[in-house]
């Protein structure tokens, strides 16, 4: 199913105030794939995301979905193949209840009513919250929101998601809901996090962004134990890869601290 | 200042409505034909902004007085005149649906008022013109101070008339006058000031979002023309306003310079609405809801109650059996809730 | 800061109130909002004098409270807080009024029968008003809004501006915070902190509402909105229509409670 790859390609883009966010970044995400972009604050995550879904352009380079390139007159076609879930659900959830909100987007494509109420009840159901259909937005907790912005992008049947943080503010049961959630879709998956420990356990492959450039670009756990690149990238290696539960030595910190 | 139902008469209310309905088609109308659809969500959003920072209490130093803005100066300066007004709209909307401040048949009124006198007027002839020459920090002090306190003015004005128009208040229009006008100056000021510093932080910080919405083209062509065309009618009906009062009031002149003020003028007060219910009588100027003195009231009501006699006449009778039957219905009315509500929780009950 | 405070708890309060299910709940919204635009208007069109007329009024909001199962108190509450202004206003005219007439001896300025005139309107306006919204909701109330032909974006912009308040009110209410724990007993924010301020929360209100823009956009926004089908009116809903508005007009023109009570003190007498 090659329609389904992702490619960007020498991507380029400065914000209007002469910040450089993205600077030259390449790659390739395949069907069925789950990505993981890490990199410090300010890297330009958000930025290439945003590049990646149209909702801004880049001033060079390409991105190409499938075999469309992504421009103003394909982005309609381009979204309801991507969905993206946005840092922020408040941002995200606009309506004033959760059914409108996941109904949104399927009605703007002009679909019967009946299809529309088939494919939101589909989509709470897939994220386990179709008791909340008729709650207000406002009223949800975090968790709960993250679930329903979800959703609310699942309604739009993508072949590509692209979350923006999907962990962050989150207690850890609605994490670990989340992290079950992703894991089960069998979407193409682009994730970013600075959740390191979650994109272990999403994401086969991570691309490592530093300064608006990919410095490293493999296999996920071979990137998130090497301790010196992920800290020349203002990162530090996730717990769950710290110490070894299976041969029970401490932690480094730890055994600083008792020498 | 939001206007609350019971200070209006449906007349007055309807009129308001329809005049801000008018108003609402037509910036509607502009908004998407000039516009792009990213308008709509930043106007969503902005009502809300303003409905919070409603609720922030500035303190002026020294004076122990605080404020807090009204929003509609500030919302035509970042949005633009008809986006403001759309906002402005929304905003009061939601507060008389969701916190009964300012009532549903008042909407009309308490948009114009606080929507319109900004939106359309203060903003274009006041702040527009003083600040044409390009945004530096004293202009925004002058137009803003200037465009808020007089904006305030008129919509107290407004507030005042609509009132008075709507003849529940025996106020006498000067009394309210002096009430309201003074009040709101100082409000004013305190909002004048608030709106500087919001305004100049925003042309320091981000002058890009200032500058769009003042020398884009959705501002650069209000037609004016449009906007006259609203002055004239409300210009009308003002006129008649003061042309009733000044018919009605044998010293007219007099009373609209504001010669006069305290206690000999509240006594002609009753003189005033007298003749103005004999003149509305008269002319049926407007359906007999408005201005109505006690006597032509009295009138309607014995049409009304079926020959009976009502109030003002009083005599000792009717008072007593008006007194015992509204106190018979209010009993009724709450051994009806009563038994609702115990039927339905029994009922409850019983299902559960 | 406890304005936010109370104004979140009240938004979320109605909110609650509007999921419920009774009948009056499933009463279609526009015939609600049209019913409550009547009685509003039959309401404020009684003359200053009259009180007992007002009575008969109580029936419908008495009726939406019980078969609405909508607590009276919080109601109640939002009352007191508006009636202040009403006072305000309302006060003065028993000083403005030097008609009297005698009432068990006493002899009362009528003012004092506008006075409370006023009052009664007010509460049953306040009360019938906020009953709507408590037992419709928005989105019922966007749904009567477009059946009306109001514009879509006017529609749209309400929705979002009710949707974001609760939002807004919250990060107000911590930049609030945050000012006041270092700014120890003052009563409001002082001259050099206001356009910082209140400023910082606008332009992140910018970035936010370009944040939205952004997340209808990838849902496929470009100007339009579609809205479901709304419910269809039912014969039921014509009847309440009918019922309530014959109900307004009879007891606007006839004076039930002095029909009533004459007919009382005439067979005691
Ligand atoms: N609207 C904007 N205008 C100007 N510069 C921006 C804008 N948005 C982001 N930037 C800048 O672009 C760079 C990349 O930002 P981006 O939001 O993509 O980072 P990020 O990797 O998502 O960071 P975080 O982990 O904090 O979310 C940063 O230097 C940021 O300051
Ligand atoms: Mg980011």
């Amino acid at each position: 199913m090659s329609h389904h790859k992702l490619e960007a390609k020498e991507l380029h883009f400065t914000y209007p105030d002469g910040n450089k966010a993205v600077n030259g970044i390449s790659f390739m995400v395949s069907h069925g794939e789950a990505v993981g972009i890490i990199g410090a604050n300010g890297a330009g995550k958000s930025t290439l995301l945003m590049l990646l879904m149209g909702v801004i352009f880049p001033q060079k380079g390409e991105v190409i979905v499938g075999d469309v390139h992504v421009t103003k007159k394909t982005l309609s076609m381009i979204r309801q193949r991507l969905g993206m879930v946005f840092q922020d659900p408040d941002d995200q959830l606009f309506m004033t209840t959760v059914y409108d909100d996941v109904a949104f987007g399927p009605r703007n494509y002009k679909l019967e009513e009946k299809e529309v109420e088939e494919r939101v009840l589909k989509a709470l159901e897939l994220v386990g919250i179709l008791h909340l259909k008729d709650r207000s937005p406002y009223k949800l907790s975090g968790g709960e929101k993250r679930a329903a912005a979800i959703a609310s992008v699942l309604s739009m049947q993508p072949d590509v998601l692209i979350m923006d943080e999907p962990t962050a503010a989150l207690d850890p049961k609605s994490r670990r809901r989340v992290i079950q959630l992703l894991k089960s879709f069998k979407h193409t998956k682009i994730i970013t996090s600075h959740d390191l420990d979650m994109i272990l356990e999403i994401c086969e492959r991570i691309l490592v962004i530093k300064e608006g450039e990919i410095v490293a670009d493999g296999e996920t756990r071979e990137i998130l134990s090497n301790a010196e690149l992920l800290d020349s990238c203002g990162l530090e290696m996730p717990f769950s890869l710290q110490d070894c539960p299976l041969c029970g030595s401490q932690k480094q910190s730890l055994k600083k601290l008792n020498s | 200042m939001h206007m609350a139902d019971a200070l209006i008469s449906p007349a007055v209310g309807g009129a308001m409505w329809a005049a801000t309905g008018g108003l609402a088609a037509y910036s509607i109308k502009k908004v998407q034909s000039d516009m792009d659809e990213k308008k709509v969500p930043l106007m969503g959003v902005m009502g809300a902004f303003v409905f919070a920072a409603q609720m922030v209490n500035f303190t002026i130093p020294g004076t122990g007085s605080s404020g807090h803005i009204g929003g509609g100066l500030l919302l035509a300066i970042l949005l633009g005149p008809y986006a403001g007004f759309l906002t402005m709209s929304a905003i009061l909307t939601i507060q008389a649906l969701f916190f009964a401040d300012g009532g549903l048949l008042a909407l009309g009124c308490n948009i114009f008022n606080l929507g319109f006198f900004t939106c359309f007027v203060a903003y274009p002839f006041l702040y527009k013109g003083i600040i044409r020459q390009g945004y530096t920090q004293k202009r925004i002090l002058l137009a803003s101070m200037i465009a808020v306190v007089l904006g305030l003015q008129m919509g107290a004005f407004g507030v005042v008339l609509e009132t008075l128009f709507s003849g529940i208040t025996q106020l006498p229009f000067s009394t309210f006058v002096l009430l309201m006008q003074p009040i709101h100056l100082a409000i004013g000021i305190v909002e004048g000031l608030v709106v500087t510093a919001i305004v100049s932080f925003v042309w320091k910080e981000r002058p890009e979002i200032i500058e769009r919405a003042a020398l884009g083209k959705t501002i650069g062509d209000i037609s004016i023309k449009k906007v006259l065309t609203g002055f004239v009618i409300m210009a009308m009906i003002t006129g008649g306003v003061l042309s009733w009062f000044a018919s009605a009031n044998p010293d007219g002149l007099e009373w609209s310079m504001f010669k006069t003020a305290g206690v000999e003028e509240l006594e002609a007060s009753d003189g005033i609405h007298q003749t103005l219910a004999d003149i509305q009588s008269g002319t049926a100027f407007l359906p007999d809801y408005g201005f109505k003195a006690p006597e032509s009231e009295t009138a309607s009501e014995e049409a009304a109650g079926g020959g009976e006699e009502a109030w003002p006449t009083v005599s000792v009778g009717t008072s007593v059996s008006g007194f015992v039957g509204g106190f018979l219905t209010l009993a009724l009315a709450a051994l009806t809730g009563l038994i609702i509500t115990r039927v339905k929780s029994k009922k409850g009950r019983v299902a559960a | 800061m406890s304005g936010m405070i109370n104004s979140l708890y009240n938004l979320r309060l109605l909110d609650d109130l509007a999921k419920k299910g009774t009948s009056i709940h499933r009463v279609h919204p526009l015939i609600k909002l049209l019913t409550t635009v009547v009685y509003l208007t039959v309401v404020v069109s009684f003359g200053r004098y009259q009180i007992s007329g007002l009575m008969p009024f109580l029936f419908y909001p008495v009726l939406i409270f019980a078969l609405g199962e909508v607590p009276v108190l919080p109601i109640l509450k939002r009352i007191i807080i508006v009636e202040p202004l009403i006072i305000g206003i309302g006060i003065l005219n028993p000083i403005f009024d030097h008609q009297t007439f005698m009432f068990g001896g006493f002899t009362v300025s009528m003012g004092w029968v506008t006075f409370l005139s006023i009052m009664i309107k007010c509460a049953l306006t306040v009360t019938v008003a906020l009953l709507l919204v408590a037992t419709t909701g928005m989105d019922g109330l966007a749904a009567a809004m477009r059946m009306l032909k109001i514009p879509k974006a006017f529609v749209l912009q309400l929705v979002l501006t009710y949707r974001y308040i609760a939002v807004l009110l919250e990060e107000a209410a911590r930049t609030l915070r945050a000012y006041s724990l270092r700014a120890p007993g003052q009563r409001g924010i002082h001259r050099s902190a206001w356009g910082t301020l209140a400023g910082q929360l606008l332009l992140r209100t910018f970035d936010r509402a370009e944040r939205v823009y952004q997340g209808m956009c990838l849902k496929g926004f470009t100007g339009e909105y579609y809205t479901g089908k709304s419910n269809r009116i039912r014969i039921i809903d014509l009847f309440f229509l009918a019922g309530w508005i014959s109900f307004f007009v009879i007891a606007r023109i006839y004076n039930i409670p002095m029909l009533l009570g004459s007919l009382l003190t005439g067979v005691l007498n």
